[in-house]
């Protein structure tokens, strides 16, 4: 009996077998009623591509202008890190930093890791470096928050239209696709990698539509 | 938690309830201090997280009022009440409601990211808006509070663990 092999409920820690999930179909944990996992309609390999298309993403995210604001004539042209690099110079380092780990760094960390994690879910790897990060990657989906930056922008934007003009630059656009991407990403989780060996042990999870 | 020990040590009930103590205090901060100055051709004003979202209501703008009041007054606050009212049922050992608390808490858990709202419209607007004299956005010190306290109120999420709540019900 190899306990390693059974999924425990993220919340209550209620042990099950992983089982195949149809697309559409939940699976719900027998005891807290949490879902643990949804099988996804957009086939098997959802998780790998959207993680892969986010990384993509990501790149011109970074180096792409933001947000353009004009004022009397004056153009300001933003980038991802501009307002790190504002506060850095205001001297405010730590927030600076947390701004940076929370929309950029850790989102494309969790990224790479889901894109390692299912592409050797895919080519059928197994070991406890896998296991290892995939506890990784339930750490970092607390603190990879790219959507929440970027609902930011968009109340900014439509607090700064009655002041200045502004353009919203392609950067913010693969921004944008890379926080969808990673969103999905991390929904498609399924049992066949979150949880690379079947067992014998634990009780079903509970399916449902 | 076989792979991270230290993480092991780090949910328990007392670090929770520390880590949500002091997310209380640093709040206090957060909300007196003002977290943003704006100058506008010579006129100067400073905000607090309240006065700002005000404005933005007075200005007509309900509906970012509201998002912005939700993410950075209710949510800190609701998440601590939240928090400290599970760390009194997990001490009291009652598992008469678990599935409700453990639903509760995956609430809670979901819902504190948005705080972080404000940190980044901050760190947004004084990189965006710097036209030298005519109008400057500048971060002060109560984002910093403030920005504490959402990770504070973060890390105590993360290290009360939920399947205390399931403890005294028998394991099936």
């Amino acid at each position: 009996m190899d306990s390693q092999a059974r999924l425990a409920c993220h919340l209550c820690g209620q042990e099950h077998r992983p089982i195949h999930l149809e697309p559409g179909e939940k699976a719900v944990c027998v005891r807290c009623e949490a879902v643990l996992a949804q099988g996804t309609r957009l086939g098997p390999d959802t998780a790998l591509v959207f993680s892969i298309t986010g990384l993509i993403f990501s790149l011109p995210a970074a180096l792409l202008p933001f947000i353009s604001a004009g004022k009397l004539g004056d153009e300001r042209i933003s980038f991802l890190f501009t307002g790190v690099w504002s506060l850095w110079d205001g001297g405010m380092g730590p927030l600076a930093f947390l701004v940076f780990l929370c929309g950029g760094l850790l989102p494309f960390a969790l990224l790479a890791t889901l894109a390692v994690l299912h592409a050797s879910s895919r080519l059928g790897w197994q070991n406890d470096d896998l296991r290892f990060l995939f506890r990784v990657a339930r750490v970092l989906q607390h603190w990879a928050i790219p959507e929440v930056q970027v609902l930011a922008i968009l109340v900014a934007l439509m607090k700064l239209g009655s002041l200045v003009e502004v353009t919203i630059g392609p950067g913010f656009w693969c921004y944008c696709a890379m926080a969808l991407s990673l969103l999905i990403a991390q929904h498609s989780f399924d049992f066949d990698s979150a949880n690379q060996v079947p067992s014998t042990n634990g009780s079903d999870a509970a399916a449902s539509h | 938690m076989k792979n991270f020990p230290i993480l092991a040590r780090f949910k328990n009930p007392s670090t929770a309830a520390a880590l949500a103590l002091t997310a209380a205090i640093m709040l206090v901060p957060a909300n007196l201090l003002p977290v943003l100055s704006t100058e506008t051709s010579g006129h100067n004003r400073s905000d607090t997280i309240f006065s700002g979202t005000v404005e933005l209501w007075r200005q007509g703008l309900w509906v970012l009022a509201i998002i912005v009041f939700t993410a950075s007054i209710i949510i800190p606050v609701l998440k601590l009440v939240g928090l400290g009212w599970l760390l009194l049922n997990a001490r009291r050992g009652a598992a008469v409601d678990s599935r409700r608390l453990t639903r509760i808490y995956a609430v809670l858990d979901f819902i504190g990211r948005w705080s972080m709202l404000d940190v980044f419209l901050a760190a947004f607007l004084t990189g965006l808006v710097q036209f030298g004299e005519f109008s400057t956005v500048v971060a002060r010190g109560g984002i910093v509070a403030f920005a504490a306290a959402v990770v504070l109120t973060v890390l105590a999420t993360r290290a009360f663990d939920p399947r205390i709540l399931w403890r005294t019900a028998s394991p099936s």
